[in-house]
């Protein structure tokens, strides 16, 4: 047994659970706790498929940014360490079974599929063949991501400042 | 028993399918803005672990450009945009009604 094979067993065992819990945890703390670790996997996974630079990414601007933003968010609701952010158990019926669907109607769609593979991994570092794609074949797609990303910017900005003239707003200052 | 497991595509599109799944299982049953968030950040990661999987294991030419790569590149992007938005709509809403609980968020329901 090789020691790849160890921990691409160790990450994918990791994700599974850490899915599950993100799913079933009746306390949405812990549950983005539990989302950190499946990130993480998802991270470890990239290593092991060879996309060391994604990987980076994957660390920084997830577990890094995204999960910070999530957790400030979850700080703001009330009662966060009473679980009561989950519908009676009846609820979980329909979705579980629509989640099972999912899962089977995947599985044999790859089983199905008959898909040729070759192990091939590319050369490591991956970061010179990024960058030369990102200003080679991919150069508008990379121009329009930075347009979506500062109208992103510009539009949180917006939404998040208080409007003045809202008598929503004004009515808080009282 | 586990030689191979690393270069078995299968492998790594089950479990790309199991986030899929789980995140919609959390979209569809949280009961709390933030929770909605989360699955839908599950779901993106399947996606993207789907797009390098297949970066790996490409069958045929290949040629020097890791397609897969910058899609995936472009999909944590995109999240982040998304959770700076998302973030924004949150504060609003709980500034609002004291509140990020959809069910209780229905201003715009017609």
């Amino acid at each position: 047994m090789q020691l790849v094979d160890f921990f691409t067993l160790l990450f994918m065992l990791m994700g599974v659970v850490s899915a599950v819990l993100v799913a079933f945890h009746p306390n949405v703390l812990y549950a983005a706790v539990a989302l950190v670790f499946s990130l993480l996997s998802v991270a470890g996974l990239y290593g092991v498929l060879g996309a060391d630079f994604l990987a980076a990414v994957q660390l920084i601007i997830y577990v890094g940014g995204i999960i910070v933003v999530i957790l400030f968010a979850i700080m703001m609701s009330e009662n966060i360490y009473r679980a009561r952010f989950r519908d009676a158990a009846g609820k979980f019926v329909i979705p579980t079974a629509v989640a099972a669907l999912l899962i089977a109607g995947f599985l044999k769609l790859f089983h199905d599929a008959k898909l040729e593979t070759r192990a091939g991994l590319n050369a490591i570092p991956t970061t010179e063949q990024m960058g030369r794609a990102l200003v080679g074949p991919y150069a508008l797609v990379f121009q329009y991501v930075a347009i979506v990303l500062l109208a992103g910017l510009i539009g949180a900005v917006v939404v998040a400042r208080p409007h003045h003239g809202n008598p929503e707003s004004e009515a808080e200052k009282k | 028993m586990l030689a191979g497991l690393s270069t078995n595509l299968g492998l790594y599109l089950g479990l790309s399918a199991v986030f899929f799944a789980f995140g919609v299982l959390t979209v569809l049953t949280r009961k709390n803005a933030v929770g909605l968030f989360m699955g839908v950040e599950l779901m993106l990661n399947g996606a993207a672990l789907n797009f390098v999987a297949f970066q790996t294991f490409r069958p045929g030419t290949h040629d020097s450009w890791l397609h897969g790569h910058v899609f995936s590149l472009f999909i944590i992007i995109l999240a982040a945009i998304e959770a700076a938005v998302a973030l924004a709509i949150v504060l609003r809403v709980f500034a609002a009604r004291r509140t990020i609980d959809p069910d209780r968020a229905t201003e715009l329901r017609g």
